[in-house]
């Protein structure tokens, strides 16, 4: 179990920061708000964690990084993520649909291009050494275990409180919430500033976690992944983002995994190997055309739940 | 910036907005038939440049399942071109077939869709990756006989440009004018512009929607092809990943031209092609951030794009 | 369901089924990974490095491997991000390998060296030159020089060419570490030659077009242009460069340094003065015989990056020789062995394709001899090669 563990910590902590993602991702959507703006948010986050820890309190090298700097990193990265993401927000949330999309990644790329440019983020090479808080990268669990759990859980609570419910109208048909007296603007400003401050946080961690940060983290490529997360998931419930991140984050090194059983044929190995990526882009064509609805929807839950009760 | 290298920075913009513009047009056609984005047309961008170099009877290198292969035949460039093009537009309806219709007929989230069209971008790049390696491929002597570089300037104020360039735009140009003849001219296009208009009054008055789309993937597919050609002439197949740049610019113009109108992704492609080559050189290391930040400018304030009508959300 | 439990079932029987033949086999061979990027964009690169490595997997252990015990390679795939580098070290490292060679990027042995580090396995970097990969800690270590050596040399050969030289443009690929970190090497060896830095020009390796580029910097009448770049984004900017009627002088950085530009700038290739890490001319038996064995397979001269990885194999298999040597290695447990390599990897010299290589206590290496080689293209515009200068 030990070897398991020391093998698959970073994956199995990679996870939870895709599920993480996923959430934010799914927040403005709760309200009806198509952004991909996750990626930039996280690479903000990242480069915020990533310059405090080398530049402006760094440790000595070898001494583990105090675990209250590091909260306070993700505090200031959702600080900062929030008050942006106000900024952005305001002018585009007019926008509906697609063009909120293609806005949100026009966002992703002009951050990406600044901080090839920028002397602070360390242009194309980016920051290395990343101090570590812990031991070992399974240790970060309890990080984003704990944040994936609150997140969870705050944006269950989410889904059934009045503001939820406002967030659901406003999906549903944008006219109609207003005529019920739900604030549309301020409304998806919320849901919008919620799924960026908690990209940010992802992303101070993430900065941790990968040891160095570069350009090539949160990049459209990124914002595309993270959708996918989330359709195939399933986007009616705060579950399938999760899902949908853990799932697809491990499907690549289940393929590798898979490449490792002997006594496979070679051409078989050579396929899973080098094909690795073929076979992840079929399995997702595939799950949209069998899970329409993503893996996880409501009425699953509803079913799983009368289950249990009987 | 004297007068001569700024008309000549304008020329060259020209030249690579045209391929934008016929590239973006890719995405528009199906844009403005289905309101999704699909992003395999990059994918069908670079699978264009790969046709078209295997069809001129070019050999592949020394990676992948078909290293050391190549056609027993080779077609003059001109001729491959239009087959890798064709190919590709086949290659659309492929797509459309396995990826677009079975979710459609479901009446399926167009957010799924898009990411289905996903799926199989990443499939489709990495197959072309364990067929014929990552290398780089030029297509041979394309344009033997033409000099490198042709003087369009008047009197002793030398404009200079790539041949390769002006071979782009006006092959580029011939391309925009016959799908603006198919679409002004023939039933065909009269169709396509009536269900883009309005699918359900289309279905009513007994026009073929399916094969419309089938029809509007295939002309997609053809224009993502040649745009990959072209990009290939001009600079080499820099690889599989060849078509991602292109796949985001593609977006801009999209949008800059407004959503689903054909002369806007023109003009856009045209625009945004010489707003980057103006682009001064200390900042050029922004300039891939150029697109975007008209884009971003461009949705604030007019956010049906420069050419587009005002956009109804279909609910 | 039931279809389930009968898949997952027959997965267990035939995994149980297959270690137990595994375990029927005598000699076991000796597993050194290879973590480079095999997928993604930066494939190109990936693809080069496993060739090489394979070629000195089946010439060592041809020549008897570790004293009579053969080597084998575990090849992971890292693709082109961090993720993708850490996964595939801790896959590696998982699998009982004595060492690591890898991973492609800069960026990424950033995220993953700490991992091997962590778990003691000795990393040797094959194309790693950034600033600061040694000192990611005792067991990384690399084969491929830091930018900052090799790029003069080029600039001085170029004067030698054409002493007439005083205006000088450079160019550099500002998204890609290697080449950013080349160019200031490259810029100030112009100031300090006495030349005139009159424009520096960035470009992104993803960019397919340099018209304005280029436009505004032969408005400055250069006779020298500096290109850093890789193959494919550097091989276009100088092929339209030439398009454009520039006549002067080029050089190219190290990123240039492979066969994968002909087909990129064909005929106009010809003449580019390339700063070489790795030269197919270099005149060592071991080089000659590399080279022999990869233009059998390839039909073409070795590129520098599966020279590189090449000598990272020999590296790795030489340093293990010397250890079974003095203790024999299958007396030691796998912790020990990996430890135990690290120290005979730094402490030793190699001749390898790359020249005579060997380390300091930190890891960086020791390469003796750089060249500088000049692009002869053929009649048909694909293929060429590189002519030694110096």
């Amino acid at each position: 179990m030990d070897s398991f563990f020391n093998q698959y910590g970073f994956l199995i902590v990679s996870m939870t920061f895709s599920a993480l993602l996923a959430l934010s991702l799914y927040l403005p959507l709760m309200a009806g708000q198509l952004s991909l703006a996750s990626p930039a948010f996280y690479a903000i986050g990242g480069y915020i964690a990533a310059v405090l820890s080398t530049q402006i309190f760094p440790v000595e090298s070898g001494a583990p990084f105090p675990l209250e700097r590091l909260l306070l990193e993700m505090l200031i990265a959702a600080a900062v993520s929030g008050v942006l993401a106000l900024l952005v927000g305001l002018p585009a949330l007019r926008l509906r649909g697609v063009y909120l999309a293609l806005a949100t990644i026009a966002l992703v790329e002009i951050v990406r291009v600044l901080s090839l440019n920028l002397e602070i983020t360390g242009k194309a090479i980016g920051i290395f050494g990343i101090p570590q808080p812990f031991a070992t990268k399974l240790d970060y669990l309890w990080i984003s275990g704990v944040l994936l759990l609150v997140s969870a859980f705050f944006v269950y609570r989410l889904e059934h409180s009045r503001m939820g419910r406002a967030f659901a109208a406003l999906r549903e048909d944008e006219l109609a919430a207003g005529a019920m007296g739900i604030n549309p603007t301020t409304t998806k400003l919320l849901a919008f500033v919620l799924g960026a401050m908690l990209a940010g946080v992802v992303g101070a961690v993430s900065a941790h976690f990968l040891n160095t940060w570069n350009a090539r983290q949160g990049t459209f490529d990124a914002s595309i992944l993270i959708l996918a997360y989330v359709i195939i998931g399933g986007s009616r419930t705060f579950l399938g983002p999760i899902a949908g991140g853990l799932l697809l984050t491990a499907l690549p090194e289940v393929l590798r995994a898979l490449a490792g059983v002997p006594g496979l044929p070679p051409l078989a190995v050579s396929f899973l190997q080098d094909g690795r990526l073929i076979i992840y882009g079929v399995l997702i064509v595939l799950s949209t055309l069998f899970f329409p609805q993503g893996l996880i929807t409501p009425a699953l839950l509803r079913r799983w739940n009368r289950k249990g009760r009987a | 910036m004297n007068l001569a290298l700024f008309f000549q920075q304008v020329v060259n913009g020209l030249a690579i907005g045209s391929v934008y513009a016929i590239f973006a047009l890719g995405y528009t056609l199906i844009f403005s038939i289905l309101g999704i984005i699909n992003f395999a047309h990059s994918a069908i961008f670079t699978l264009g440049a790969y046709f078209t170099y295997a069809l001129m009877g070019a050999r592949f290198g020394f990676n992948g399942l078909l290293a050391q292969t190549a056609l027993p035949f080779g077609l003059p460039f001109p001729l491959a071109v239009l087959g890798g093009g064709l190919l590709a537009g086949g290659m659309g309806v492929l797509v459309e077939r396995a990826a677009f219709r079975p979710l459609r007929n479901r009446g399926a989230d167009p957010l799924l869709m898009l990411v289905s069209s996903l799926g199989v971008a990443v499939a489709l790049v990495n197959i072309i990756q364990y067929l014929v390696g990552a290398e780089a491929y030029s297509y041979p002597n394309a344009l033997a006989g033409l000099p490198p570089s042709i003087n369009l300037g008047v009197g002793g104020v030398p404009l200079i440009m790539r041949t390769v360039l002006v071979v782009i735009f006006i092959i580029s140009m011939l391309i925009l004018f016959a799908l603006m003849r198919l679409m002004n001219h023939t039933k065909a296009g009269k169709a396509l512009q009536a269900v883009a208009e309005d699918p359900v009054t289309a279905s009513l008055l007994g026009i073929n929607t399916d094969r419309l789309i089938l029809l509007t993937f295939f002309i997609s597919g053809f224009l993502g092809g040649i745009a990959g050609t072209l990009v290939g002439l001009s600079v080499t197949i820099t690889g599989p990943y060849f078509g991602i740049t292109f796949g985001l610019r593609g977006l801009a113009v999209l949008v800059l031209g407004g959503l689903g109108s054909i002369p806007g992704a023109v003009v856009g492609g045209l625009a945004i092609g010489i707003v980057e080559a103006l682009v001064p050189p200390d900042l050029s290391g922004y300039k891939d951030a150029v697109a975007f930040a008209i884009l971003l400018i461009v949705l604030f304030f007019r956010p049906q794009g420069l050419l587009g009508r005002t956009f109804i959300q279909k609910v | 369901m039931r279809l389930i439990r009968v898949v997952i079932s027959s997965l267990v029987v035939a995994i149980l089924l297959s270690a137990s033949f595994a375990l029927a086999q005598d000699v076991q061979p000796i597993k050194i990974g290879v973590a480079v990027a095999q997928t993604s964009n930066v494939a190109l690169f990936g693809q080069e490095q496993v060739i090489g490595a394979k070629i000195a997997e089946a010439y060592f252990n041809e020549k008897g491997g570790v004293n009579g015990r053969p080597i084998q390679l575990v090849f992971q795939d890292t693709a082109g991000d961090e993720a993708g580098a850490i996964n595939a070290f801790q896959t590696l490292i998982a699998d009982t390998v004595v060492g690591i060679v890898g991973p492609t990027l800069s960026q990424q042995a950033f995220a993953a060296d700490p991992m091997a580090e962590q778990a003691g396995v000795p990393v040797l970097a094959p194309s790693n030159t950034a600033k600061g990969i040694p000192e990611v800690g005792n067991f990384i270590a690399r084969v491929s020089a830091p930018v900052a050596v090799v790029a003069p040399n080029a600039v001085r050969a170029a004067l030698n060419l054409d002493p007439n030289i005083k205006d000088v443009v450079v160019f550099y690929a500002q998204n890609d570490a290697f080449a950013s970190s080349e160019t200031t090497t490259f810029q100030s060896t112009v100031t300090n030659l006495g030349l005139n830095l009159a424009s520096v020009q960035t470009f992104q390796t993803t960019d397919t077009d340099f018209s304005a580029q280029i436009t505004n910097a032969l408005a400055l009448n250069p006779q020298l242009v500096i290109v850093s770049g890789l193959a494919a984004d550097g091989g276009n900017l100088i092929r339209q460069l030439r398009e454009f009627g520039y006549t002067g002088v080029i050089v190219g950085g190290n990123g240039l340094n492979t066969a994968n530009v002909f087909p990129v700038c064909q005929q106009f290739c010809d003449g580019i003065i390339i700063a070489q890490a790795y030269s197919p001319a270099a005149e060592s038996e071991i080089n000659q015989t590399f080279r022999e064995l990869y233009k059998a397979e390839q039909g073409k001269e070795p590129p520098q990056f599966s020279a590189q990885a090449f000598s990272a194999v020999q590296v790795f298999v030489e340093a293990l020789i010397r250890l079974d040597n003095i203790t024999k290695l299958d007396t030691l447990d796998l912790a020990t062995q990996r430890n135990l390599l690290n120290l005979s990897v730094l402490a030793g010299g190699y001749e390898t394709p790359l020249g005579m290589l060997s380390f300091t206590p930190t890891g960086e290496i020791v390469q003796e001899q750089f060249y500088v080689a000049q692009i002869k293209m053929n009649a048909d515009g694909q293929t060429g090669t590189f002519e030694y200068i110096q």
